[in-house]
């Protein structure tokens, strides 16, 4: 699901961080998608087996209220309109609530991977 | 890239990757949980930097690499089959240096479906054995283990659950490691639950409903013991896991169960010092509990269950048994001796052999018919059970109880008793022998604060049996209230009446006034009783009983009828004169006496 991304040698370097920050908000904001309600979490495609089953695991409350905010941004968008702005993301509520659990999912075919790739040598 | 595999490689395994451009390491874990137990399994930085320095010194300290597996190298076992037990840090460990290549350790936990609070939470902790770590993944042990040679085993018995590692013998600091970490590290997540533990319950669940043998055996359980032995040893198909299992609960009952009294370390085929120093390294985790786990003391109640089944048939017949040898002063020999008598399986090629069950089914072809002694650490079972077309059971039955009848009376002959003897002796020694029971019996007695399994003292003590004492023992049973549970075609299948057993025990509940009490008549017309301050106990018993009985006559005819059914009552009481108990009274024929004398006397 990841794309490739500097945002971890951003975060490593405080003074980058400091420059980068106000730059990334004012971007997140001008995509456009806290405007229908979403999240950036909601935007990830579906349509891989990892991020399935990182779905399955989500709790049930997060998955309902995905579920929701899904639904209501199919409807602005058919309507053609805005949420009014209360109802539009914050973005302290702009949280990765998904991402972590893909990365842990990704994690263990990653390691799957690993073991199924080794090769024993008996000393 | 090795580094990785540390763990390994202290145990004379090189893993290398076929791709050299991968890396092992998961640079892409954002998760801080995960990422952690990774850096601490690279590192080995954050637990036991002793254990890391004492493996390898153990691994340095074998003479040369080629001979690490040879037989010269290990040939340190004795023959004793006793084991030798001590504390380790308040964790009881028991061992047995039995001469061999392989050695199995076990940690027996007291959490076995008797000690469960809620139904399936053992199956459920049982399911999350060897579940990812905090140190590392459920994966990982997996395949660690695999490149060991080892096998992991986890399963329950009523009373203790088990999780079993067998392996070479040199490896036994990094099984003990491993079974340190999942008693005390296990994760419990959620996802593994829902993933992994719940559908493997639901499939145990729909086995041992497809399963007539284990559901009769289940539901004579139930009956004999209601309560905590009684409790099944998977929850049934209608059990409302959902209500009850969650990772959450199972976590918590893990952290009540995986406590330092609460928890064995035995092994089979290793040393007791080693054992010793690996336990007080690799166990340190385990935290001293702040409530011990305990059920209420079994009591026997008998009874009887049909359940309509429409694959097989069993039946079971069972008696109060004896506890097993590890619980010390409740063990009664005589019964496994009645058990090897009794039999049903043949021991022995082309015969039916000589115990009396095997003859008794031998007319009815179709019936098989064994005796198994269930004993445990306060408590014990000893069941019959019959499986085959349900026309053989009822007649194999039957004569089951006609033969057990005939062991009460003493007319078996003095070769079927030696024969008997000789097999009970046989048996018991074995289960010590064996690696697996031996185990699993030992750490339940040393975790319900008995002793070892001692095979010697278990072999004598079977052979001290004698016949006037199996009679006696026969005769008990059948004079206590039996229980029967049948299973299939509730048709054909008999009653335990119809059988000759009896259904009814002597009245259990006995209330014993206050010392000074007297009686005092009852005026039937009033329903009052005149009572007299020191005398509450036996007069609200009697009010109860005659307020009962005006309200019972005073329903309509059908009613009534259902109604007096219900009413019999096997309430007893006693006088007690001068701090002294007197005669035990059914409160019924009492309350007839007193009427009696009320109706002579004037009214009041």
């Amino acid at each position: 699901m990841s794309a490739p991304s500097l945002a971890n040698a951003i975060i490593k370097r405080p003074w980058l961080a400091k420059m980068v920050k106000p730059i990334a908000a004012w971007y997140a904001d001008a995509a456009g998608y806290r405007k229908l309600g979403l999240r950036a979490d909601d935007l990830i495609p579906e349509e891989s087996e990892n991020v399935l089953l990182a779905l399955k695991r989500l709790p049930q409350k997060e998955a309902y209220d995905r579920v929701f905010r899904l639904r209501r941004a199919f409807q602005c968008s058919l309507a053609h309109q805005l949420l009014p702005k209360e109802q539009q993301t914050k973005p302290e509520e702009d949280y990765p609530y998904l991402s972590p659990i893909i990365q842990q999912v990704e994690a263990e075919a990653k390691e799957r991977d690993d073991w199924d790739a080794a090769v024993v040598q008996r000393k | 890239m090795r580094v990785s595999f540390k763990l390994l490689e202290d145990f004379g395994i090189n893993v290398n990757r076929l791709n050299t451009t991968q890396r092992p390491q998961l640079r892409r874990h954002r998760d801080p949980s995960i990422t952690n137990s990774f850096q601490t399994m690279i590192s080995r930085s954050a637990v036991g930097r002793n254990a890391q320095l004492a493996l390898r010194r153990q691994c340095c300290a074998k003479p040369a690499p080629l001979n690490r597996r040879g037989l010269a190298a290990v040939s340190t076992g004795s023959t004793s089959f006793s084991y030798e037990s001590a504390d380790v840090g308040g964790i009881k460990v028991a061992s047995r240096d039995v001469a061999g290549l392989t050695t199995s350790l076990a940690v027996v936990v007291k959490a076995g479906s008797r000690y469960q609070p809620l139904p399936g939470l053992t199956v459920g902790l049982e399911g999350f054995a060897f579940k990812n770590t905090h140190r590392r993944s459920a994966l990982r042990i997996t395949r660690e283990s695999e490149l060991l040679g080892g096998q992991l085993l986890a399963y329950h018995t009523r009373e203790s659950l088990v999780l079993e590692a067998k392996f070479l013998r040199e490896d036994l600091p990094y099984f003990t490691e491993l079974l340190g970490e999942v008693v005390s590290q296990t994760k419990y997540t959620d996802y593994e639950y829902h993933e992994e533990v719940e559908h493997n319950i639901k499939l145990s669940q729909q086995r041992l409903l497809a399963d007539v043998s284990d559901l009769a055996l289940n539901s004579a359980h139930g009956i004999a013991f209601h309560r905590g032995l009684g409790t099944p040893l998977y929850p049934t198909s209608s059990t409302p896991l959902s209500k009850y299992l969650n990772d959450e609960t199972i976590h918590q009952f893990a952290n009540e169960a995986y406590t330092k009294s609460n928890i064995a370390v035995v092994a089979n085929g290793a040393n007791q010092a080693d054992l010793s120093k690996n336990v007080s390294e690799f166990f340190t985790g385990v935290k001293s509990s702040a409530i011990p786990i305990s059920s209420p003391a079994s009591k026997y109640y008998g009874g009887e269950e049909r359940i309509a089944h429409g694959s097989g048939n069993s039946l079971v017949l069972a008696f109060p048994g004896s506890s097993s040898f590890t619980a010390g002063g409740s063990y009664k020999p005589e019964i496994s001796v009645l058990a090897a008598l009794l039999g049903g399986k043949s021991s022995i090629k082309w015969t039916p052999g000589f115990s009396l069950l095997a003859k008794a089914a031998s007319s009815f072809p179709g019936a098989s018919a064994t005796t198994t002694h269930f004993s445990y650490s306060d408590a014990g079972l000893l069941t019959i059970q019959f499986t085959g077309s349900a026309q053989a059971i009822r007649g194999a039955s039957i004569e089951a109880v006609k033969s057990l009848k005939s062991i009460a009376e003493g007319s078996i002959s003095k070769e079927d008793f030696t024969k008997a003897v000789a097999l009970a002796r046989y048996r018991a020694l074995e289960e010590g022998q064996s690696t697996d029971a031996g185990l699993v019996s030992t750490g339940a007695g040393l975790v319900h604060g008995g002793k070892p399994f001692q095979i010697d003292e278990v072999g004598k003590s079977v052979q001290g049996v004698t016949a006037e004492k199996l009679k006696s023992a026969a005769k008990a049973l059948l004079e206590g209230k039996a229980t029967v549970s049948a299973v299939g075609d509730l048709y054909v299948l008999p009653y335990g009446e119809e059988l000759g057993l009896k259904r009814r025990n002597n009245p259990k509940l006995y209330i014993s006034s206050q010392p000074t009490a007297t009686h005092n008549g009852i005026r039937m017309e009033s329903i009052r009783s005149h009572t007299d301050k020191t005398c509450k106990l036996n007069s609200y018993n009697k009010y109860l009983s005659v307020a009962a009985r005006v309200v019972r006559r005073s329903l309509k005819d059908d009613k009534r009828l259902a109604a007096e059914r219900r009413g019999e009552s096997e309430l007893r009481m006693a006088k007690w004169n001068n701090g002294k108990q007197g005669e035990h009274q059914n409160v019924a024929e009492a309350n007839a006496a007193s009427m009696a004398e009320a109706a002579g006397s004037p009214a009041s």
